[in-house]
């Protein structure tokens, strides 16, 4: 019991460290693309950690299938979002590069 | 100090910059945006009170309100919103003339 | 602990609505906005108010949030350049808000500062009642649902609950009288990026799925129509976003029909109900739960439907003057 808290204590620990990170990035990084980078990469990972750690916490098999899902639908929604800013600005800063890619 | 307490004087901060915001933003948006604040306010009045007649569960009366109350802003929000979006493609103006 | 955790949240709360109408471009006032709307879900969640904080975090926050983003088309700083210009013919001195008088600034601070102090006392100074939770928990096994919001919002106080879709529909009219679109067209905004459709075709069904489980998880627990009705909602704007705008496709008819079939069927249940000699929305309380069911997926469509509409009709509000200046 004790080793299980002592777990989850660190796996959400680690989880708010990355959020944190993530955060300390969106502030601190120079321009778009570098934010999106911490925003999106060090927030899903923390995000994966605190679910990890919550699931380890409920343990009953139907919260952790939710949990679960609710961090791959995270990951899925932020990683489109994260990508259509990023070619959003990508067009604004160079429209004739994409066309010649095209 | 129970938690109702906090969120019941936080109510009344937000319904007052609600106020304030919709006195002094220029700008269309931010106006519908600061009547928005004050909705919350009143909402958080609302909860903290259900919060505090509690018993098994929270006063369900407040909260039906509320919910209807949330649904009701967004309507009034978006009317306002389509108003200010045709007053800026009929005058170009993104806020009220100060001058009368 | 717990005390830190609320005093925290409510600063937040309050340093997020001073930013929202304190930040300098409109954009940062629009995302602070959302960020104002996420930490009023959380103080729902800490108040145990969670069906609220649901509808907070789906409506207020969410489809608001996206309707003041997509106002930003309008009013965003390239596309107003005409406009400054304009402005700064009218106004020739830069900084309108130097010229104001001080006078009435001062007056309107100590007025606020005056309110703020009564609404503190009035709100601090609230008179003991008991409020309805012992009358809801007698009467809960009679209206046909386990969940005290839902029995009262689908029975007992059924009939704001009627008025209110009334209101979304009534939102929905005005928007179409301030000069929205009759006809719906294609957005084609970003229609031809592959992973955003591809997404988006991932997400209708798992919406759609979820939207139906909150919808019958609503008779035992947080959920029910309104969640229900937004996530469905949500469903329309991606596709519309994504370049398959379902309201061009189906027909007009059918639309006026989706758009009025949750308080049409509900009003005429309360009727027909009046007829076997109950009130209005007088449920037996046999069938009570069922009925209750029935209502809230029709009013959930009506407020799906009514959700996309009102997105759709101001999206497109901001094609407008590139058609007249076309047609000149």
């Amino acid at each position: 019991m004790m080793i299980k808290e002592i777990i989850t204590v660190i796996l959400l620990i680690v989880g708010c460290f990355f959020f944190l990170a993530g955060t300390l990035g969106v502030l601190r990084f120079p321009d778009l693309f570098s934010r999106l980078h911490a925003l999106t990469k060090a927030d899903n990972l923390g995000l994966g950690f605190i679910a990890a750690g919550m699931a380890l916490h409920i343990a009953s098999p139907w919260a952790v299938l939710k949990i679960l899902s609710i961090w791959f639908f995270t990951l899925l929604a932020s990683s489109t979002s994260c990508y259509l800013i990023a070619r959003f600005q990508k067009e604004k800063e160079q429209p004739t590069d994409r066309k010649e890619g095209e | 100090m129970e938690t109702y307490k906090i969120y019941i004087l936080t109510s009344a901060v937000l319904f007052v910059i609600g106020i304030g915001g919709v006195f002094m933003a220029r700008h269309f948006i931010k106006k519908i945006i600061a009547t928005v604040i004050m909705g919350g306010g009143v909402f958080l009045c609302f909860v903290s009170f259900a919060e505090r007649d509690a018993l098994t569960f929270a006063d369900p009366v407040p909260h039906a309100m509320v919910i209807t109350g949330i649904v009701v802003a967004v309507a009034s929000a978006a009317f306002a919103l389509a108003l200010a979006r045709r007053i800026y493609q009929l005058t170009g103006e993104q806020s009220f003339p100060i001058d009368k | 602990m717990s005390v830190l955790i609320d005093s925290l949240l409510a600063i937040l709360a309050i340093y997020l609505a001073l930013q929202c109408l304190l930040a300098q471009r409109l954009i940062q006032t629009v995302f602070i906005f959302f960020a104002f709307g996420l930490a009023l879900a959380l103080t729902w969640v800490r108040l145990g108010a969670i069906d609220v904080a649901i509808t907070e975090a789906a409506i207020a926050a969410g489809f608001m949030g996206v309707l003041f983003l997509d106002a930003l088309r309008d009013f965003s700083p390239a596309v107003s350049k005409k406009q400054q210009n304009l402005e700064a013919v009218r106004n020739p001195l830069p900084g309108n808000d130097t010229k104001r008088p001080i006078l009435p600034r001062l007056a309107l601070g100590l007025g606020l500062v005056l309110f703020l102090l009564i609404s503190l006392e009035a709100v601090w100074n609230t008179p003991e009642g008991k409020g309805l939770t012992v009358v809801t928990g007698v009467m809960l096994p009679d209206s046909g649902v386990e969940h005290p919001v839902t029995a009262v919002l689908l029975n007992f106080r059924a009939y704001d609950t009627w008025l209110e879709i009334g209101v979304i529909l009534m939102g929905l009219l005005a928007i179409f009288a301030a000069g929205g679109k009759e006809v719906y067209r294609k957005s084609g905004m970003t229609a031809e990026d592959p992973v955003l459709r591809q997404v988006i075709l991932f997400f209708t069904p798992i919406l759609f799925l979820f939207g139906a489980f909150l919808l019958y998880f609503g008779k035992s627990g947080p959920g029910g129509a309104f969640p229900a009705g937004v996530l469905w909602g949500a469903i329309g704007i991606l596709l519309h976003l994504g370049g398959r705008p379902v309201l061009t496709v189906i027909p007009r008819w059918l639309l006026y029909l989706i758009l009025t079939i949750g308080p049409g069927f509900f009003i005429l249940l309360g009727f027909l109900l009046m007829t076997t000699g109950s009130t209005l929305f007088e449920y037996p309380p046999a069938y009570a739960g069922i009925l209750i069911l029935i209502v809230e997926t029709m009013a959930a469509i009506s407020i799906a439907a009514a959700l996309t509409a009102i997105f759709t009709n101001l999206n497109q509000m901001s094609e407008e003057p590139d058609k007249i200046e076309s047609n000149n």
